[in-house]
């Protein structure tokens, strides 16, 4: 029974053999002359400016998430939009009433937001 | 498709979930002033609702059957399992008033997060399928990493957080790998299709079980894994450490119950009788060292996980009813004692001394300066020992008695000389309460009025299961 994940086996070794000699195989072929600009730290071609563990506002997380948040309340909207006429005439109550189920959570998540500023930068 | 029996027969359910929403808009409503009047209203609007959905789940204890196109399974055992969790709840809340108002933390978002966890944990022992039970640890988790880092400006609160963040993500990752190779091998991930695979030994569904098995050792805090309890325990908010350790507990063996008895895991009982054994003897052993009470009950939680686990080795109708007694009286005791933790913590004013007040040498003449606590302190502890007449010793008596009836014999000798060891450190604690002198001056009297109710009612439910178990047994008995 076993027998049939050798070939999985086979293939974990040849993975893990395969990356182990790409690192050797650049550490020991590739040519190495290293200058100050090479050395320095890569900005998409900008000249480094200060250090990069700088603070960030806590308001740039929150709107991140904020984003992320809507941003999935779209994605699940809109192929519920394009397969809403398949629940005609039958169930069309019950995907609507799904559908604001969901939109009525994101709601009250929307006014708890509203309400404790999370939107205002300053 | 769903329809209106799926509502009707999980009423509870939708309470929980209602009621967290609810709160998040009351929160957001009523702004932080002198009055509080969003404070009282979320305060006793989680009360109500929490007796109204124990209400409800009563009448429920009859019904077997699967719902919402059989994702959850409502069973006797499921029903029995969630009215303690919820009675676990509402003690949490009645006892988290007046340590949050201490510690300046008295916020919505405490019990509106309490409420999505209590959610999360009941989706968890009613799921019956895979995929719920990952949805449900993970509202469950979530919801604990936030409350064990809500004392933000303490900085073990935030270590805590982050390290039970950590782990728990991490071993999420096991639980969902575990069920990827399951489906990849049966095809689906409903417990009701499962029962055709009783007994494959096939290497991918094997490794799924013992992957999923790994992310259960985990939440439970079982031995080869359960080096994050001391330190998640002892940072997190006093209350919330006490709803953690008995009720997660008890969603988490609920849940694994449910998995046991589905997929049949006979093969494991060696391994688990070793686990139980091994969490036991870590749990008692470094329980004795300890010095800062919080982290002697983390580590006494790992002991009494053990003992749980002694009821996975085989999973019989006894072992079960075993387990259940165990969960119910565990989740008094360990609730009740982190009740007074929090009572004794909440009295020091600043916040250096509410850290130092858990420490053992505090609670030195406890009995002198605080009579009530102590006593009720002391109580907790006798029956988290296993000493008659409180619930806790017949819990350990079903669980060695079911093991004795599966031919283990040698698990139950083991595992009574362990509890043996047990007791010390518990009396060393009862000890220092009534037999030494107090170290500083008169404490206050505590103005905890509704934490000390609420240890009331655990005392009382102690009593009354330990003197008359037949009460609880009652209802336990029909699981099967």
């Amino acid at each position: 029974m076993l027998n049939n994940y050798i070939p999985i086996l086979i293939l974990m070794l040849f993975a893990i053999a395969f990356a182990i000699v790409c690192v050797f195989l650049s550490k020991f072929i590739g040519p190495k002359n290293p200058n100050p600009v090479k050395l320095s730290t890569y900005e998409s071609g900008m000249e480094p400016v200060g250090t990069a563990r700088q603070r960030f506002s806590v308001k740039y997380y929150m709107a991140a998430m904020l984003f992320i948040l809507f941003d999935i309340e779209i994605v699940f909207l809109y192929p519920w939009a394009v397969a809403y006429r398949k629940f005609i005439p039958n169930t069309v109550y019950y995907a609507l009433i799904e559908m604001s189920v969901f939109i009525a959570i994101l709601l009250v998540g929307y006014i708890y937001m509203i309400r404790k500023g999370a939107l205002n930068w300053d | 498709m769903i329809n209106k029996a799926d509502f009707i027969n999980n009423i509870p359910l939708l309470i929980i979930a209602a009621t967290s929403l609810l709160i998040l808009i009351i929160e957001a409503i009523f702004p932080h002033g002198k009055k509080k009047i969003g404070e009282k209203i979320i305060f006793y609007l989680s009360i109500v609702s929490l007796i109204v959905a124990i209400n409800y789940s009563f009448p429920q204890l009859t019904v077997n059957s699967l719902f919402f196109s059989s994702f959850l399974r409502l069973s006797t055992f499921s029903v029995v399992v969630n009215i303690t969790m919820l009675l676990g709840i509402l003690i949490t809340v009645l006892s988290s008033k007046e340590y949050l108002e201490k510690e300046g933390i008295n916020y919505g978002e405490y019990y509106s997060l309490l409420f999505i966890a209590t959610l999360g944990m009941m989706l968890m022992v009613m799921a019956y399928d895979l995929i719920i039970v990952f949805v449900g640890l993970e509202i469950m988790s979530i919801s604990f990493y936030v409350l064990a880092g809500f004392m933000r400006k303490r900085l073990e609160s935030n270590e805590s957080a982050l390290k039970y963040f950590l782990l728990g993500a991490f071993f999420t990752g096991f639980l969902l790998m575990g069920i990827a190779l399951i489906y990849g091998y049966t095809g689906s991930t409903s417990y009701s299709f499962f029962t055709n695979f009783k007994n494959q030994t096939e290497p991918t569904y094997f490794l799924g079980i013992v992957l999923i098995l790994i992310a259960f050792i985990f939440k439970t805090g079982s031995f080869p894994l359960q080096m994050w309890i001391p330190d998640v325990y002892q940072g997190a908010p006093t209350v919330v450490t006490g709803m953690m350790s008995s009720v997660g507990k008890t969603a988490a063996f609920g849940a694994l119950l449910v998995f046991f008895t589905t997929f049949g895991l006979e093969k494991f009982s060696m391994l688990i009788a070793i686990l139980a054994i091994l969490t036991m003897l870590y749990g008692n052993v470094v329980a004795l060292l300890q010095t800062n009470i919080k982290r002697l009950l983390a580590y006494s939680s790992i002991a009494h996980a053990g003992y749980i686990l002694i009821g996975f080795i085989l999973v019989t109708p006894s072992s079960t009813h075993a387990v259940v007694f165990y969960l119910v009286s565990y989740v008094l005791m360990q609730l009740g004692a982190f009740i007074v933790i929090g009572i004794v913590e909440a009295q020091a004013d600043t916040m250096e001394d509410r850290s130092l007040s858990n420490t053992l040498e505090s609670y030195k003449g406890l009995g002198k300066t605080n009579p009530g606590l102590a006593s009720i302190l002391s109580i907790f502890l006798f029956s988290l020992a296993g000493i008659p007449p409180f619930a806790g010793f017949w819990g350990k008596y079903y669980i060695f008695l079911s093991v004795i009836q599966n031919n283990f014999i040698w698990v139950a000798i083991v595992g009574i000389l362990l509890s043996l060891i047990g007791v010390y450190y518990y009396i060393k604690v009862i000890l220092f309460m009534w037999f030494y002198e107090p170290v500083t001056g008169t404490i206050q009297k505590s103005k905890s009025e509704f934490a000390f109710t609420a240890a009331v009612i655990s005392t009382i439910g102690l009593f009354l299961f330990g003197i008359y178990p037949d009460l609880l047994l009652r209802y336990i008995r029909a699981i099967f």
